[in-house]
């Protein structure tokens, strides 16, 4: 084996046969390789020629700054556009401290906590994420994190279809509901037998009189979302919870950690579980990377999937934290583990945490607020334009709308993509617009364009 | 590591014992079980009224590394299961021939059920 | 090794001996909504969250992260988990403010991201011999369902999904593979290990039949060993109609000098959080992309990206798709680093990561005075700690100042403790580690019990955790029992 020797620089063009990050020098090599007495690296492999693989990949290996450069110029083909999109994926603002705190490579080089005693950093740090959600949720119990809010829907769903005392086999989620959410559910819920069907909404909330035509006892769970896909605040949350409970089905609710510092605590309007993007606090935009939220009632505990982290004591009786309840997990249980995920969202959750202590409760409801009052002074002055109805549904409405227009929906999207703006095109004369505190002083421009293009 | 194993109780490979009280059947698991499995934290029950058939698994024991199924050596329905152990699953530990025990059966004493002699054998 | 993890030690109000208070033990604040437009019945009654100044929230963290050990304090020899430095550049790539684009972006003003993940795509497809891969999963076992739901929509598009009910899955395998074939709706069947503890291939042919959906194995195995018979594994599993699937969780062994899509499987993953260096976070996030070969493209989850005729990506649904399994594209930052750190290699640094990684291990087992059954292994060895717990060890390794590697698994090892000491490690730090081991074999089963000391936590108390949980500050101070 050649190893070319580094000479500690790394000018551009200046390449080599060997990893920048596997330190050992030639001599190093050579005194490993006479102490397990071998004569090459190739003869430790044990690899039957058969299947032995001696082509190339055919990539070019690149200095530090090469592929530096080479990113910066791919990613600058994303064009110049600013973004009014949402529809569960949101760009809040996220302060410098969550970046310099999260990046600390003592956060960011660590795995699961499967040693506490020398990870007691990262266990408090999720412990106190638990606890944000349990207080944003008024639920009693939360997980450390789950991908995103698509594959926590899913799981939800498995989690109520375990904890039903008899089977059933029907999931209904609102017909408003992300196709790809409601894809990504129909796929963790096929392997349990479950069905997905949606029910009607009506001016935006639920239809709570087609809901209760549709359920039935064999209904494992009834899914809402509050805020709506489509920016809506659901007023009708307890009387679904009221139609589930009685059916025996779980009520599950999906929301973001800013609408829940505002909104009614879902415990309070009878859910048993809560889903959601936990990202949107902690993480900018980032191409639907997220965080699932997963909370639940008490009763519901061994049933959790994911890691939860939990206190106990030192021999000293020193407070400790701990990953707990891991017979649940996949490691243990196998086959039959609440869920198999191993690897999560524990670095995202723990800027999550940050970003919320650095807000505060003042801080968070201010944001919370300023959801509503932008999404609705947006859409006032929308209103305002000929040919533009906003918001189409006559709600009270969070961070975001749907706008009615007189021209077809993909003509407006298109065209005021040409003036540098980006909305969603959600039906045919439908477009949606979300306003948070990174683009509300784009809102002047972005009406200006929809009145030019629609005169 | 010398385990406890009454001789007036009979056993199952499995590492249940029944202990048969003429009316009823009382199961539990034995020392060398609750040994293995460490300190228990969690205990799930059969309910009351349970028609069950020999075999089959009907609770689970968990300590915090392992999770067993506790399969009932007899067919028949549950008479009465242990809630004190809900709360306190230590006593499966501390106590397992006595305030461990799991849930007690309406049945038939099986045919293979091992002696203490056997069941001795068995774990060595 | 003197050691010596920081702690803060003090009481919070209440007396309670902590390291660091809890944020909810500093200054909390609630708030009531007074005047926001929304009807009282829509809106809580009050919050209560901590508000720590940002001074504060700088402090706590920064504690925090002092009682953390992490790949950058020392040897981090995680069997399985590919514990490898993770470069700083890929933070900074990660970080460009042209990457920071939503989701919904129509493609044609998401081409740079798009670019990438092609690229990505293509990476990939070729380090694992693969036709194309799929960047949406979000983990390695996130991968393991796709790659599942992929071998049933196959078997589905043969009218055998009725029939093809089994995954078979080795004994040795990681819990993942069990439990996302349980989710994919599979029945497990598990397959103990030969002797020389690789598949038995006797035992196999016995196990495969008409009801196989797919074969999941690691390769090299959980014990480091390369599955000789790989290639008559294939044949066995395809013969009889089954598909068979690659975990890669072990693919730092073979870069650059085996590919699965050459051993014969159909579909795998790729721990790109392992392999590639994306860090691992605490404990995520990650990506488990899945490559798949020619005949099963059609069925992955859609959208994917490819190359138009004028040189621009865009995304399309595959013919036959599974459909969704992440809201959006996958963890998007982990698939930036994974671009940035497999175009900073090249060939030839993938090529020297598992030259390095395998001679890492050979050389540190040689260094350590602990049974190995067995080999020959590569890039991780599965030691014994013979009579003594395995992990009371690891307890007494982390006063060595190492973290101490994967307990208890596989079972087939008595007392295993599974080590990987990756390519990044020096020969000097390979010697401070085999000096951990050394060290921790001495201690006496007082000393272990005692261990670890130097740690911010003495040993902690795992029993009273389970058996009366508290899992929010919430429960803190209260139904103490
Ligand atoms: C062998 C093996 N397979 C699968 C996995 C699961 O991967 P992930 O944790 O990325 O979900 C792991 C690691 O955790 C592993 O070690």
């Amino acid at each position: 084996m050649q190893r070319i020797q580094h000479d500690g620089t790394d000018h551009p063009h200046e390449l080599d046969e060997s990893s920048p990050f596997a330190p050992q020098t030639p001599q190093e090599v050579d005194a490993m390789l006479s102490a397990i007495s071998a004569d090459s690296v190739e003869e430790l492999f044990d690899v039957p020629e058969a299947v032995a693989f001696h082509g190339d990949f055919d990539i070019e290996a690149k200095s530090e700054y090469e592929v530096v450069t080479e990113i910066e110029e791919l990613l600058g083909q994303n064009a110049d556009r600013t973004e009014f999109l949402g529809r569960g994926h949101y760009d809040h603002y996220v302060p410098s401290v969550v970046d310099y705190l999260s990046l600390r490579s003592e956060f960011l080089t660590s795995y699961t906590q499967y040693q506490p005693e020398t990870s007691q950093g990262f266990l408090q740090a999720l412990f106190e994420f638990q606890s944000m959600i349990v207080e944003l949720t008024g639920l009693d119990v939360a997980n450390c994190s789950m991908y995103d809010a698509a594959t926590a829907l899913g799981e939800a769903a498995l989690l109520a279809a375990r904890v039903r005392e008899t089977s059933g086999s029907r999931v209904l989620v609102p017909e408003t509901i992300r196709s790809e959410r409601h894809s990504v559910l129909e796929n963790y819920a096929d392997g349990a037998e479950l069905t997905v069907e949606t029910y009607p909404l009506a001016e935006g909330n639920t239809d709570v009189g087609a809901l209760s035509e549709l359920i039935d006892e064999d209904v494992v769970m009834v899914y809402a979302e509050s805020p709506t896909a489509r920016g809506a605040i659901e007023e009708r949350l307890s009387a679904v919870a009221t139609l589930a409970d009685d059916h025996e089905a779980a009520f599950c609710l999906g929301s973001d950690p800013v609408a829940l510092a505002l909104l009614k605590e879902p415990a309070a309007v009878g859910a048993d579980i809560v889903i959601g993007d936990a990202s949107v606090l902690g993480l900018s935009a980032s191409h639907g990377m997220g965080l699932g939220l997963f909370a639940v009632k008490d009763g519901y505990l061994r049933q959790v999937p994911g890691r939860l982290v939990g206190t106990s004591e030192t021999a000293e009786g020193r407070r400790a934290y701990t990953l707990t309840l891991q017979t649940r997990e996949q490691h243990i249980r196998k086959e039959r583990a609440t869920s198999n995920i191993c690897t999560n969202q524990a670095w995202v959750a723990l800027r999550t945490a940050i970003h919320i202590a650095t807000l505060g409760a003042s801080g968070l409801a201010a944001l919370a607020e300023d959801c509503v009052a932008t999404a609705s002074e947006a859409a006032a002055r929308l209103d305002a334009v000929e040919g533009v109805t906003a918001p189409v549904d006559d709600r009270h409405h969070f961070r975001e709308f749907v706008a009615r227009t007189e021209r077809p929906a993909s003509e407006v999207a298109s065209e005021l993509a040409d003036r540098g703006f980006l909305v969603h095109e959600v039906g045919e004369f439908e477009v949606q617009i979300c306003v948070t505190e990174t683009n509300s002083d784009d809102v002047d421009g972005l009406v200006a364009a929809v009145q030019e293009v629609l005169e | 590591m010398t385990h406890e194993t009454p001789d007036d109780l009979l056993y199952t490979d499995s590492h249940e014992w029944i202990d048969d009280r003429e009316d009823t059947l009382r199961i539990g698991i034995t020392d060398f079980a609750q040994d293995e499995l460490g300190d228990v934290v969690f205990v799930e029950l059969p309910s009351e009224g349970d028609s069950l058939e020999s075999g089959a698994a009907c609770a689970v024991v968990e300590s915090i590394k392992a999770v067993s199924d506790i399969y009932t050596p007899v067919s028949g329905t549950v008479t009465a299961t242990n809630e004190a152990i809900l709360d306190q699953p230590e006593l499966l530990n501390t106590d397992p021939y006595g305030d461990g025990w799991l849930f007690e059966i309406d049945g038939q004493v099986p045919d293979d059920a091992l002696d203490a002699d056997d069941y001795c054998e068995q774990i060595e | 090794m003197n050691y010596q993890q920081a702690t803060w030690t003090r009481e919070t109000d209440t007396g309670e001996p902590v390291n660091e208070p809890l944020l909810s033990e500093k200054r909390t604040q609630t708030v009531t909504y007074d005047d926001v437009d929304l009807p009282d019945e829509l809106v809580r009654d009050e919050l209560t969250l901590p508000e720590p100044a940002e001074p504060e929230v700088a402090r706590h963290y920064t504690r925090l992260s002092q009682m953390n050990y992490s790949v950058e304090h020392g040897p981090y020899p995680l069997g399985s988990c590919t514990m490898k430095y993770n470069p700083k550049f890929i933070e900074d790539v990660a970080a460009l403010e042209d990457g920071a684009i939503h989701p919904d972006r129509p493609d044609e003003y998401a081409q740079g991201t798009l670019g990438i993940l092609h690229g990505l795509q293509e990476y990939l497809a070729e380090i694992g011999g693969m036709e194309t891969a799929t960047l949406q999963p979000p983990a390695g076992a996130a991968g393991e369902f796709t790659g599942l739901l992929v071998a049933r929509a196959y078997h589905q598009s043969n009218d055998e999904d009725d029939q093809r009910r089994e995954v078979i899955v080795p004994a040795s395998a990681h819990g993942t593979n069990f439990a996302s074939a349980a989710m994919a709706g599979y029945d497990v069947v598990e397959l103990p290990s030969d002797e020389d503890g690789r598949v038995p291939v006797d035992a196999l042919e016995e196990a495969v039949g008409d009801s196989t959906a797919a074969l999941m194995l690691t390769n090299p195995n959980t014990l480091g060993l390369f599955e000789r018979d790989i290639a008559d594994i294939a044949d066995i599993v395809h013969d009889a109609g089954g598909l068979l699937y690659y975990d890669g969780a072990n693919l730092n062994a073979l870069l650059g000098r085996a590919r699965p899509g050459d051993m014969g499987f159909d579909i795998m993953h790729y721990n790109v959080h392992k392999t590639f260096a994306s860090p691992h976070g605490g404990g995520g996030p990650g990506a488990g992309p899945i490559g798949v070969v020619d005949e099963l493209t059609e069925f992955l989850p859609d959208p994917h990206v490819r190359e138009t005729e004028d040189g621009s990506f865009e995304l399309y649904e595959p013919a036959e798709s599974i459909g969704k399994v992440h809201g959006f594209y996958g963890n998007w930052l982990v698939l930036l680093k994974t671009y940035a750190y497999i175009s900073r290699l090249g060939d030839g640094g993938l090529k020297d990561t598992s030259a390095m990684a395998v001679l890492n291990a050979n050389y540190l087992a040689s260094q350590i005075d602990l049974d190995i059954t067995y080999g020959p292994f590569h890039h991780e060895f599965v030691a014994s700690a013979g009579d003594v717990d395995a992990a009371e060890f690891a307890k007494g390794m982390l006063d060595e100042g190492v973290h101490p590697p994967t307990t208890k698994w596989p079972e087939i090892v008595d007392e295993a403790l599974m080590t990987e000491p990756t390519e990044a490690l020096s020969k000097e730090q390979l010697d401070v580690l085999a000096a951990a081991f050394t060290a921790t074999n001495r201690k006496t089963s007082d000393e272990l019990a005692d261990a670890p000391t130097t740690t911010a936590a003495a040993r902690i108390d795992q029993t009273s955790a389970a058996r009366n949980p508290r899992l929010s500050w919430q429960d803190v101070g209260e139904n103490d029992e």
